[in-house]
This record gives structure tokens, sequence and C-alpha cells, in this order.
């Protein structure tokens, strides 16, 4: 009985070291926290992993794996800027991105988030030679698909929520091309917007068997005076795998949402 | 000992608290993190669904009234993560859940953490950063 207390003590006082030190931020850098609850139940989920990246059959680096979400993709991408830089937002876009209201926001009617939005929860790469597949858990429960066949993009696309991806390696990056967006989704908690020119490149490492690193080229004429570059972190997940989450099953949210605090840097 | 262990827990329930909460919409539109709220009352009804888990309590009054409440919590996939269960809640059974309440000012409150009669507590979810 004692022993188990004292595990329980341990337990907590551990938990509550690792919940301190995620939720101080280092020296110049932007608050790395958010997502609350469901970002802190990923907490003791995180791989201690910190091995060389494994690799595939045919040599390519192994981005395969259970993956964490940045929080600087949730509420104020601009989170994920490199610090002092700002999002070069045309007038029009500016005045849009003050002008939305939460309630507006499509993920909170459960719609999709797009890219490269995230939410606080985990999404998986599967990894093949010739197509790569993003499995997201929310929001909302969705895939990506990244063929790796050398083909182009279609000439003549509809516009979509997560548009047409094709992919490539350069050296150890896995590079890949989007375009073919809706825009409908928002990047952001905060309302940034899009139009349907945005052209997405992502590159994503993984520099150890522990942690994908990425940073995300958003080039979108129409709403942006110049192209700009988010960077993101994702740890990857253990003891726990993607897990149904159908957002529109019992969303009560939407008609008492009648504030218009949006969610903040980080969150 | 177990003064010592419920102080830790409570801590570890205040720094979960003080993270800000987002899971598909922004906390800060739905509820006011100025207006907590402790709540008594009898499990009328547990909703295991996504995007939150929720459940109704029946709050007596003075005059023995009953009020309805619906309680938010985190979505399931999370409070799993969080080590809860879906037979944590039983309909029926009593519990005290201190929480923060709702801007629209209807009987919708969202809640940090649930107490059973017989003192088993669970961190619960959504919370914001004050």
């Amino acid at each position: 009985m004692k022993n188990d207390l004292a595990r329980s003590i341990v337990t907590a006082l551990s938990l509550a070291a690792v919940l301190t030190l995620s939720s101080t931020p280092a020296a110049g850098q932007v608050q790395p926290t958010g997502g609350g609850v469901a970002m802190s139940s990923l907490e003791r989920l995180k791989s201690k992993s910190s091995g060389p990246a494994p690799r595939t059959a045919d040599g390519k680096p192994d981005l395969s794996g259970l993956w964490g979400p940045d929080p600087h993709f949730m509420g104020d991408v601009s989170a994920a800027l490199k610090p002092g830089e700002v999002l070069p937002l045309h007038p029009w876009a500016l005045k849009l991105t003050q002008e939305r209201l939460p309630k507006d926001d499509p993920n909170a009617s459960c719609l999709p988030a797009g890219v490269p939005r995230m939410a606080p929860y985990p999404w998986k790469i599967v990894q093949t030679p010739k197509l790569i597949v993003f499995l997201i858990e929310g929001n909302v429960h969705t895939y990506r698909q990244i063929f790796m066949d050398g083909s182009a993009h279609p000439k003549d696309m509809d516009p979509t929520w997560y548009g047409d991806s094709r992919g490539k390696w350069e050296g150890n990056t896995l590079v890949v091309d989007t375009v073919g967006f809706n825009d409908k989704f928002w990047f952001d908690g905060a309302g940034h917007p899009h139009t349907e020119k945005l052209h997405l490149i992502e590159r994503y490492r993984r520099p150890d068997s522990g942690h994908l690193e990425f940073e995300v080229t958003i080039d979108d004429p129409g709403a942006y005076t110049r192209p700009f570059t988010l960077f993101g972190h994702s740890p990857l997940m253990v003891n726990t795998e993607i897990m149904e989450y159908f957002c529109i099953e019992n969303n009560q949210d939407v008609s008492h949402i009648v504030g218009n605090e949006k969610a903040g840097r980080g969150e | 000992m177990r003064t010592k262990l419920g102080l830790l827990v409570a801590g570890l329930g205040l720094l979960v608290a003080a993270l800000p909460a987002l899971a598909h919409h922004s906390f800060g539109a739905e509820y006011d993190a100025k207006r907590p709220v402790t709540l008594h009352g009898v499990v009328t009804r547990v909703e295991w669904f996504n995007p939150h888990a929720r459940f109704s309590i029946d709050v007596k009054d003075e005059s023995g009234n009953l009020t309805s409440w619906n309680l938010e919590l985190a979505s399931p996939n999370a409070l799993r993560r969080l080590g809860w269960t879906k037979d944590f809640l039983q309909v029926g059974g009593e519990v005290t859940v201190v929480g923060v309440l709702a801007k629209d000012g209807s009987k919708l409150a969202t809640a940090r953490s649930v107490t059973l009669a017989d003192g088993r507590k669970m961190v619960a979810g959504a919370s914001a950063s004050e």
C-alpha cells in the first residue's frame, strides 16, 4: 500500500514535471504549448527514442509512424514562422482574418482542417515506394494521398479541401507539392485565409527515430504578398494508435459559440 | 501522507487546467474562464461520443427543485489517453464537477474535474488559460 502510494506520488510528480517543462518556453522561443487537455493527453505517449532514423528496403528514409501534432499549427500559424516574422497578408486578407468569428470556423462545424492546420490528435504516415498516405485522426477523420510515382498534377482539377499531392525524395527529405485546394478552410483558429491559387510545398525530414521535422512553404499570391515558410516538429507517439474521430457525431458546440475570442498563438 | 497526495493530485489538476483547450472550436468563444462553477448532482445521461464526451446531471436546489446541466468533457480519444474509461461515469451516480460556465447563459459548463462519491477523481478535459 505504501509502495503504491509512493508510486502514485512519483507518477504525479513526473507528470507534473513533464507538463511544467512542456509549458515553459525557452528564451526567444514562441510559447510551445497548446491544444489543452487533448495535447496534454499525448505528453506521456511521446517516444523517448533518439537513435538513427530507420530506412526502407530501397534505402529511403522511413517516415512511417504515428506522429504527434505541432500546436503551432492550431490556434495561429504565425507561431510557426521564424521569430520576428509576420504573415504577409494582402490588406483584404488581413481584414477578413479580423472579421472572421469563432462560430464561423469550419472546424467548429466539423468541416475539414485542410492543410497545414492540425488538431490536437496524432496522425500516421504509411509509406510505400509509390504512394505515401497520411492517416489523420482529426479534424476531420480523413487521409491524404501523396503519389510518389513521378506523375504530375492532373491538368483539370476540381478544388478540394486537401488538394492533389505529388511527392519526391531530395536526399533525405520528402518534398510534397500540393495544388488544387478550395478556399473554404481556415489555416488556423485565427482565421487566416487563402485562395484557390494556393500552392503548398512541404518538406519532411526524420532527424532521428523519435522526431519528424517539417517546413511548409505557402505560396498564395491571391491572399499573401510573397511566399512564406512555417516550421514544425512532430514527436513519435508510442503506446497509442489512431482512434476514430467523427466530429459530426455529436457536435453541440456551434450554437453556444457566442464570443469573439479566438485561440491564441500556439493554441 | 494522504493529504500530500491529495495536494499533489490537486496541483496536477491545476496544471492541466491552466493549459488552454482547443479541440475543434475556440474555448474562449464558448466558455467564460472567469466564471468557474462547482456542481453536485446525480448523473442522468452519459454520451461517450466525439467531438466531446458529455454527461448530464440533475442538481437539486435549496427548495428541492431539480435542474439538468449539460457538461462537456474533452474528446473520448483524449480522455482515454488520459486514463479515463467510459464506465467511470455511471447513470445514477453522484458526482461533483468543477468547471467553467458557458457564455450564453444556458445550463452548460465545461468540466475541469469530476469527483465521484467514493472520492475517485479524474481531470476532465476542456479548460482555459486565464
